[in-house]
């Protein structure tokens, strides 16, 4: 039993450290975030120019053959520094679904951060279920025409590229430019800052992926890899909170002593951090099952995951907002936007009850 | 990142499952499964078999009799344990004293006391609550005036687990009541249980279980080289023994297995004409306590291999023991739950050596509320909860 990271591991989290500490500090985020902008070319330049992209990437295809302990590393720092760029899109879901599909060479771009893809999986009304698939696909000549509406594409609003999953004797998924005829984007950015669309497919052509009708395995194991990857953002997030709040509660005097010396406030801070080392046990084993091949074992990590670190990062986040008061409340103060940040993570890639259910039926 | 045992921890589960299959008794392996309350000569049957093999004190140094095992194999035998049906050993001895006295005894008393709890011959019960000092341990009252060879031992203890069955009590006594600190005034003495002045009184829990005393103490002469240490270190040497306990505090081991049956429970009570493991609101209840526990399992073993490492986690015995207590005490309320109706009827002493009256229900319906009701005093013992919450928010987060 080993719970360390690499010394790759640790490099690489100090070299994003110091690089995002020099350049993307809690203002840089809120002034974009004021202004709308999900995506900032030189934040993302610079997360390749890192080899964060490459890093879990095969080499075969430019990467550096890491796994997802990689990409759970380079999340939690995302998360801690409120990083907006359509990493998790790409690195974690356009990557695996492409390279399964007999389309590696495609994720070179991925790994060099020139290409930037997004997956869309879920529709309107199906709340969390990635494989109820209301989008249809139909032969037409050599290409397929797509109709169909796709939920909350994380990254959509940014991409050149979509794939997308529509049904053609069973799931199926597709590429198409996110530029092409019968494509609408409905862009906007998310609570947290990071950018999404819906899409708008009317008689969209596009290119199948591997095989029709085949895809269902894949989606699966790619929401997965994608919940992982957001387990692992929000513990970054939560460090932070916990941070901000213990020093709120050792700092801020009310009565003429500081507000953490009462028992009412200390326990309950204690409370958080027992969950805080329980949903960092979830997220890393989530991380480590992630890309295996035994898929009850991974399903029932993952949804462990997404069950505990939802349900602890909500009360987190709540709890945190009442002890700091007032102050908690506001848009200037960074502790909104963590839990901002977990909210969305708690939500993508299948919510808590999706994640319960799934745990107790596998 | 690696979260599979190594071949090596693999080869010494299978010995340890080995030993358990050849070695347990049958009769102390049903009245275990059934949570039902152990016999004295039970405990000490196993207690042996364990000291014969060099078991029954394995976290102790290698010279003073201990196994030479990794907090992960402690822990892996700790499952093994529960999962096989054996009983927990008793920590008073074993967990408490036996590391007191190697740290802090001198060669007399570790030559007359180890080789008794190591072979379990000798029954030790702990003397630390008072009446008056439960939480607030260090106000005990409890008396030992020096007489020329002897301590003159005046006081009551409280809530002594198994003190009926016991030969000797450790216990936190004062021995100077003018110290200007209350922590200052305190030692560590060991008593005789047979001596002249104690006197055990039964207190039964609302389950029915006579399982904690009153212990009474009116002028018991006690030798001057039974006291442990120094006179008026007892303080720091109860702080020692209160941190000792972080190895197995989170009861993993015993929680998966009550997981397991309650598993077992939901599998034989019927609802709408199907199972009630198939009803999707027990259903879900049920997946929510096994994340917690698989969570709180991941937690506790990264904290064995910092121990294992050397590097002191801290407080986070405390962690655990809040966790590891809430987690057992929800799957024991399921464990009613899932009953039913058949929770109901009260038969305390079903499952016990001895008891020869017809089961209604069966037994894991029949102890489940008696359990449930029991192990409201896991969040209690050992320090409450909240007691652990203070330490926590001074030690980790400095409030």
């Amino acid at each position: 039993m080993d719970f360390d990271f690499s010394e790759e591991q640790k490099m690489l989290v100090q070299s994003l450290e110091r690089s995002l500490a020099k350049s993307y500090d809690f203002e840089t985020f809120r002034a974009q975030y004021n202004d709308g902008i999900t995506h900032a070319p030189e934040v993302w330049n610079m997360l390749a120019e890192l080899g964060v992209m490459a890093m879990p990437l095969p080499e075969a295809v430019g990467g550096f053959d890491g796994n997802h302990v990689d990409v759970m590393v380079v999340c939690t720092e995302l998360g801690r520094r409120l990083v907006t760029e359509p990493y998790v899109s790409n690195v974690v879901l356009a990557a695996y679904v492409l390279e399964t599909c007999g389309e590696a060479s495609l994720v070179e771009g991925i790994a060099t951060g020139e290409t930037r893809y997004a997956v869309g999986l879920y529709e309107p009304q199906q709340r969390h279920n990635p494989l109820a698939i209301n989008t249809t696909a139909t032969k037409d000549g050599d290409a397929y025409v797509l109709n169909g509406h796709k939920a909350v594409v994380l990254g959509a609003d940014t991409a050149g590229q979509l794939i997308v999953s529509a049904d053609l004797d069973g799931a199926s998924l597709f590429l198409l430019p996110a530029d092409a005829e019968g494509v609408t984007l409905r862009k906007y950015p998310l609570l947290d800052g990071r950018g999404a669309a819906d899409i708008i497919l009317e008689g969209a052509k596009a290119t199948l992926l591997g095989t029709a009708g085949a895809a269902a395995d894949i989606i699966e194991a790619a929401v997965d890899r994608g919940a992982a990857a957001l387990c692992a953002d929000s513990i970054g997030a939560v460090e932070e909170v916990k941070a901000l709040t213990g020093e709120y509660l050792r700092t801020r005097t009310q009565f003429g002593r500081p507000i953490g010396s009462f028992q009412v406030l200390s326990h309950r801070m204690v409370d958080l951090l027992v969950e805080y080392e329980q949903m960092k046990s979830v997220a890393m084993e989530a991380a480590v099952e992630a890309r295996s091949d035994d898929v009850r074992a991974r399903k029932l990590a993952v949804s462990a995951a997404k069950v505990k670190v939802g349900n602890a990062s909500r009360k987190f986040g709540q709890e945190s907002i009442q002890m700091h008061g007032g102050i908690g409340m506001t848009e200037e103060y960074a502790l909104g936007a963590y839990v901002k940040r977990m909210l969305v993570n708690e939500m993508l890639f299948g919510d808590v009850d999706y994640h319960l259910d799934r745990f107790a039926n596998t | 990142m690696d979260f599979s045992l190594s071949a090596k921890q693999l080869e010494f589960r299978d010995s340890v499952r080995a030993f358990l299959a050849d070695k347990l008794p049958d009769d102390v392996r049903e009245v275990t499964k059934a949570k039902s309350h152990l016999s004295k000569e039970q405990y000490k049957r196993w207690h042996k078999i364990l000291g014969d093999k060099g078991w029954s004190t394995p976290l102790w140094p290698l010279k003073h009799g201990g196994t030479g095992w990794s907090a992960v194999e402690y822990a892996i035998f700790d499952e093994e344990c529960h999962a096989h049906g054996a009983p927990r050993v008793l920590p008073f001895s074993v967990s408490m004293l036996g590391p007191v006295l190697i740290a802090f005894g001198n060669d007399d008393l570790k030559e007359r006391f180890l080789p008794g709890i190591q072979d379990g011959s000798d029954w030790w019960a702990q003397g630390f609550s008072e009446p008056g000092a439960g939480s607030d341990l260090a106000s005990l009252k409890m008396t030992a005036i020096r007489d020329g060879d002897h301590y003159i031992v005046n006081g009551q203890k409280t809530w002594t687990t198994l003190g009926q069955h016991a030969d000797w009590i450790f216990c936190l006594v004062r021995t100077d009541p003018n110290a200007p600190k209350k922590q200052m005034g305190i030692s560590f003495i060991l008593i005789r249980m047979d001596a002249p002045g104690v006197e055990v009184r039964p207190i039964i829990t609302l389950d029915g279980a006579h399982e904690v005393n009153e212990v009474w103490f009116t002028d018991v002469k006690v030798p001057a080289g039974d006291l442990v240490g120094e006179e008026n270190k007892g303080w720091d040497y109860a702080k020692f023994l209160l941190q000792n306990e972080r190895i197995g505090i989170a009861g993993v081991g015993v929680s998966k297995n009550e997981i397991n049956a309650l598993r077992r429970i939901a599998t034989a009570e019927i609802k709408n004409g199907k199972p009630l493991l198939e009803d999707p609101a027990f259903k879900m209840k049920l997946a929510e306590i096994e994340i917690e526990l698989r969570a709180l399992d991941i937690t506790n073993k990264r904290m064995l291999v910092e121990t294992e490492r050397g590097t002191d986690p801290g407080p986070v015995s405390s962690m655990l023991k809040i966790r590891g207590s809430e987690v057992a005490q929800r799957i024991y309320e399921l464990k009613m739950e899932a009953s039913g109706l058949y929770a109901l009827p009260f038969q305390p002493n079903a499952g016990q050596e001895g008891w020869n009256d017809e089961l209604v229900g069966t037994m894991d319906t029949s102890r489940s509320a008696p359990v449930y009701l029991n192990t409201r005093k896991i969040s209690i013992f050992g320090g409450s909860n909240e007691i652990q919450r203070t330490i926590i928010s001074k030690m980790v987060l400095g409030l």
